[in-house]
């Protein structure tokens, strides 16, 4: 098949850039910048074909290739890649971004002193991610993994001189190397099991146990590796109780952020369990437990975007609370739906985080208090913001709402009607949060010291204008275009094609309450009501609980201080007291000492020895007697 | 010279190079250090090149003992021979053992007091440990294995450093006096089953009527493949190979000679000891005791693998609270090479593959760890972490490589540290589940360390203005933690060369045991 022969050089490009702008940057125009856009620029025209041939081909093809890595005893490591449907929109979602994201990034990061490493990393990243979309394979999909963890912690800590910037790299990689113990013992306990790390003989296992056929898999087995999977997607994709470095992760570059949130790490626990889809549909138990961990972190993290007040800190907690959406829809067997939903997110998230990186470039701002006004200073910003809120918050037409509605099919066909009933309070939510973003930061009066904002450059309008395009549109993608490409659902999907359907009640009822979280957070801007005060006294623990983040920083740092490193300070002064002074230094002081005390016998004088003579002479007699003769 | 004649002696130079340049040094001219330094450097470099060939010219396909060559030594009555040659196992040790030594010589330029006797004691310590990766012959392994201990007493306790922890001192005469006792008692048992083993295999042959009992590791084999050590015999005998080589691995809880050894010992000499010498003690119970009493091996390894836990873990946990720089290098010396032992315990393939490729690893790693840490320390004069920090703003690349060997220490797929460790994971997830799952929590407490570090001492804000003033290594510095960065890298990616005689010296290794 043609496709394969050019997809695995999307990756391979941008890796390649890596090197040559780390080390030679210095030396080159720009300081090789325009190394890594060309790169992702070659790979997002490379997608294109791809995908045609793919489409051309039908959605049943699948191409895949292994190459021998190395042997180990009897056993052959292998990594292969696979081309299907999922792995081609994500290929399309990664390269767009990041093309959108460094092409922005070249008047953003302007006159920074490591300009160069900035987009050495961001190559290595984009090439991460799509080496983790094309994998077939456990272990090269690990590989991936946890080098995207590397491109983040490095981007995240880019200003490493800020100690919040390295505290808040430090914390994302910890907490996602964390659950990553889980990924990995997912893993090898599949390899134990199947003998292979290939993806594809793994789920031919897991599909022979669904259909009640001879498998190497058990469904204790299964379900155990899938939660383990799902564990580690937990800590990239930051749902609850790991979501606590996604925030924080915000001390990076603004486009960074831009990154992180859309194409590539969170992203990546999605890509897994939707990857990893014939495993969990082996196993109802992981699949509920998926379904109810994306349910709670929707809800709380929406919630926390709700009272935040820091721009950048509302799209996070916004990011965590799609996430979980993204997964509650996965838990309800809407495969085509969350990928749906991860792609217009995507899209719609990214022109959110460049959108506030223009706020902070050309007003200096982040608190959203400090705002207001900005639409008449920055109207490109302000328009395309909008249209990413509208998009995120669910309108109708823009690209949020078709997605959002086929995951709420999916949970109302399959899941407990709580689900359903929570998933729509989420929705409220969500559009409530975005709304009031946008009127504090964009609408009113401009503040003074806001007077001097301007609109950004060229070249980062430019990506702006062409997200917002695909935030607005990107949803009539699940209609029919040509006959060859009949709606997403019959292009991407798990199981057998399906046609865009559209439940009426359903979308006219969150249609209904989008617009009503949009005329609340109307009429609470309008009336001054937003800074919170009324509600305040109305539910204040609940608010003060929000703001807090729920508390989990501060127990996962009260566990840390008063546990772990008390504990590893225990261990420390184990070693050096107990197994050091007493157990080395112990021995040899009393060999020590008792040489010290024998010497003070070694007098040199002859009557001493005499009397030894004697004692000793007797001693011998005595015990002669007392042993044989008195026997 | 034919090729066969470079194999018959390549080996032997491998011992000769260094001990000749380290006697030749003794007539060098006390007060002139550079051409000292640069006839170490010399001897070093085609140390080296030797190695590289050895290991090149290894023929994994055809594995067992090559570049064979024997020299009578003492016939009767003991019957010892200078026998030489390597198999899968040792080849890649040697090779280990020439790029570390290369850099420590590179990294020691600047020793200033007393260079040409830290020089020749170097040579004497590198020599002896060639000498037990080379031989066959358990006489001279064992006199090798000495040689190689007893330099370090005088190298840390003239070159070393004392550090003041406030509450509590570590004079470099403690870490240099422990450490010698330590492994001295630890060669103390391993003499002890050496003459059992030989007195048991004289025994045999002459009930036998078949010639003499020999110290030949192959004909020890040999006999044991007979029987001529019974299954109590084993049984009594093995743990003296397991401790007693297992003090010099840093088996836990004979570990402590370790921390504090390396602590104290100048930089190069942390580096041959950590990177090397460590290696020599896994490398002892693989080829002495697992080779000659397999199933003594067998009824032990569950101990093995189980001590080799609590290392991986309890020298984890105590990374987590150090404060200086070489104790966390120290301690993460002592769970990493419990990750060497879980590995070697398994008995596994994959496993104990897992585990020689670990010895390579761990020793580039930790060379490098030891050589960007000397440094710094070179500059700033202190490796308290909680005094350092912002160090990356002036010490870019110094702290960039500090970084990839901390990222090879927590497994970061693409170095070389991930490819091991997987290996061993898997061996070990075979038979011990829940003790291949506390390995991966070692291997994320590892992550919290190394990341801890790396934000407290390398980023920030600069914390003493001192450090504004800082400059990073010059080429010499740079360019050996280069090489072993690329080491790390090549072998992380590139994992099949190494492999290859890695998995022919294992097959024949685990042949021996039939129940595995």
């Amino acid at each position: 098949m043609p496709t394969m022969e050019w997809a695995w050089l999307i990756p391979v490009l941008s890796f390649a850039a890596f090197p040559i702008i780390a080390i030679g940057g210095k030396f080159l125009p720009g300081k090789g910048s325009f190394l890594a856009i060309l790169a992702i620029a070659a790979g997002f025209v490379l997608f294109w074909f791809v995908a045609i041939d793919r489409i051309r081909l039908g959605a049943s093809g699948v191409d895949f290739f292994t190459q021998r890595w190395f042997e180990a005893g009897s056993v052959t490591l292998s990594w292969g890649m696979i081309i299907d449907p999922l792995t081609i929109v994500m290929l399309g979602l990664v390269t767009f971004v990041a093309l959108m994201i460094q092409i922005y990034s070249l008047s953003y990061m302007k006159g920074d002193s490591r300009f160069g490493w900035y987009f050495a990393v961001h190559s290595f990243f984009a090439a991460s991610m799509l080496t983790l979309v094309l994998a077939d394979n456990f272990l090269l999909l690990y590989v991936a993994w946890e080098l995207v963890g590397l491109c983040s912690y490095l981007l995240i800590g880019f200003w490493y001189e800020r100690r919040s910037a390295a505290e808040a790299a430090k914390k994302a990689f910890v907490t996602t190397r964390i659950a990553d113990v889980a990924l990995l013992v997912g893993i090898l306990l599949l390899f134990k099991e199947v003998g292979s790390f290939s993806m594809s003989d793994t789920f031919r296992e897991a599909q022979a146990l669904m259909a009640g056929g001879e498998s190497l898999l058990t469904s204790g087995t299964a379900t155990a590796a899938a939660i383990l999977l799902f564990i580690g997607a937990m800590g990239k994709s930051a749902q609850v109780p790991f979501h606590v470095w996604l925030p924080d992760a915000m001390e990076g570059p603004t486009p960074v952020s831009a990154l992180i949130h859309a194409a590539t790490m969170v992203v990546a626990g999605v890509f897994l369990v939707a990857r990893a889809f014939p495993l969990f549909q082996a196993s109802p138990d992981a699949l509920l437990i998926v379904a109810s961990v994306g349910l709670v972190t929707t809800l709380v993290a929406a919630t926390m975007a709700l009272v935040a007040t820091d721009l950048k800190r509302i799209l996070a907690y916004s990011t965590v609370s799609h996430l979980g959406l993204m997964m509650l829809s996965l838990g309800a067997f809407g495969y085509t739906a969350a990928i749906f939903h991860l792609l217009a997110h995507g899209f719609s998230k990214a022109l959110l985080f460049l959108g506030a990186g223009s706020v902070m470039h050309g007003a200096n701002q982040t608190d959203i208090r400090q705002m207001g006004g900005l639409r008449k200073v920055m109207p490109i910003t302000a328009l395309t913001f909008a249209i990413g809120a509208l998009s995120l918050g669910g309108m109708p037409v823009f690209a949020g709402f078709w997605s959002k509605d086929e995951i709420l099919l999916s949970v109302l066909d399959n899941r407990h009607g709580v689900f359903i009933a929570l998933t729509l309070v989420a929705v409220f939510l969500s559009a409530l949060y975005m709304a009031r973003a946008y009127f504090v930061a964009f609408l009113g009066d401009l503040k003074e010291e806001n007077r001097k904002a301007h609109e950004s450059p060229l070249f980062m309008a430019l990506p702006l204008v062409l997200l917002a395009v695909l935030a607005a549109v990107f949803g009539f993608i699940a209609l029919e275009w040509t006959s060859d490409f009949t709606g997403i659902g019959s292009f991407l999907f798990y199981d057998k094609p399906h046609g865009f359907e559209f439940n009426v009640a359903l979308g006219v009822g969150s249609t209904a309450i989008t617009v009503a979280a949009f005329a609340l957070a109307w009429a609470a801007y309008r009336t001054g009501a937003l800074s919170l005060t009324p509600f305040k006294r109305g539910f204040f623990p609940l608010i003060k609980l929000a703001e807090n983040g729920y508390f989990f920083d501060h127990l996962y740092q009260w566990t840390i201080d008063r546990l772990v490193l008390v504990f590893s300070g225990f261990i420390a002064w184990f070693d050096r007291v107990v197994v050091n002074d007493a157990g080395v230094d112990g021995p040899a002081n009393s060999v020590r000492h008792s040489s010290f005390s024998l010497r003070r016998h070694v007098t040199g004088r002859v009557y001493n020895y005499a009397l030894g003579m004697v004692v000793g002479a007797v001693g011998v007699a005595v015990a002669w007697w007392a042993l044989v003769l008195g026997r | 010279m034919t090729m066969d004649d470079f194999k018959s002696i390549a080996l032997l130079l491998t011992i000769l190079i260094p001990a000749g340049a380290g006697t030749l040094l003794v007539f060098f001219p006390r007060d002139r250090a550079t051409p000292i330094k640069l006839f170490a450097a010399l001897a070093a470099a085609l140390t080296l090149a030797l190695t590289i060939l050895i290991f090149a010219m290894y023929d994994y396909k055809e594995g067992g003992y090559q570049f064979i060559n024997s020299y009578p030594w003492l016939d009767r009555p003991l019957n010892i021979d200078f026998s030489l040659g390597i198999d899968g196992i040792s080849a890649p040790m040697v090779l280990l053992t020439g790029i570390v030594m290369f850099g420590g010589v590179l990294i020691s330029w600047n020793v200033d007091r007393r260079t040409k006797d830290f020089f020749i004691l170097f040579m004497f310590l590198v020599a002896g440990v060639f000498g037990v990766f080379v031989v066959r012959d358990l006489f001279f392994l064992f006199f090798f294995y000495e040689l190689a201990v007893l330099p370090m007493f005088p190298l840390i306790a003239v070159w070393g450093s004392t550090t003041n922890f406030g509450n509590f001192i570590r004079a470099k005469e403690y870490g240099a006096m422990k450490l010698t006792l330590y492994l001295v008692a630890g060669s103390v048992l391993v003499w002890i089953a050496i003459i059992a083993l030989y007195v048991a295999a004289g025994e045999f042959v002459a009930g036998k009527g078949i010639g003499q009992a020999s110290f030949s590791l192959e004909g020890l084999a040999a006999l044991s493949d007979d029987g001529a050590f019974s299954e109590n015999f084993q049984r009594i005998f093995f743990p003296f190979f397991m401790v007693g080589f297992g003090v010099l691995a840093g088996l836990w809880p004979f570990h402590t000679w370790s921390p504090d050894g390396h602590v104290a010992a100048p930089t190069a000499v942390s580096m041959v000891h950590a990177g090397v010498l460590m290696k020599l003690g896994a490398y002892g119970i693989i080829r002495v005791g697992m080779t000659l009493l397999p199933h003594g091996a067998e009824d032990w390894m569950p101990v093995l693998i189980g001590l080799g836990t609590v290392n991986v873990l309890y020298g984890a946990v105590s990374a987590l609270s150090q404060r200086d720089l070489k104790y966390v290098v120290g301690y993460s010396s002592v769970s990493h090479m419990g990750l060497v032992l879980m590995g070697i315990a398994t008995l596994h393939p994959l496993g104990t593959g897992g585990a020689v490729l670990q010895m390579f690893s761990h020793g580039i790693m930790t060379a490098l760890f030891f050589a960007v840490v000397g440094i710094i320390y070179e500059r700033t004069h202190t490796r308290d972490i909680t005094v350092l920090g912002g160090l990356a703003k002036r010490m870019g690349i110094t702290v960039v490589f500090f970084a990839v060997a901390g990222l090879t220490s927590l497994g970061l797929p693409g170095l070389s540290g991930f490819i091991a460790e997987l290996l061993i994971f898997i061996g070990v997830f075979k038979e011990y589940l829940p003790l291949a799952v506390l390995g991966v929590v070692g291997a994320a407490i590892t992550a919290v360390y190394v990341l801890r570090l790396l934000a407290r001492a390398f980023f920030g804000p600069v914390e003493d203005p001192r450090w504004e003033k800082l400059s990073d290594g010059n080429p010499r510095e740079l360019g050996v933690s280069a090489m072993l960065v690329a080491i790390l890298i090549v072998v992380g990616v590139w994992p099949l060369p190494l492999m290859n005689v890695i998995n022919a010296g294992v097959a024949e290794l685990l042949a021996r045991f039939p129940g595995a």
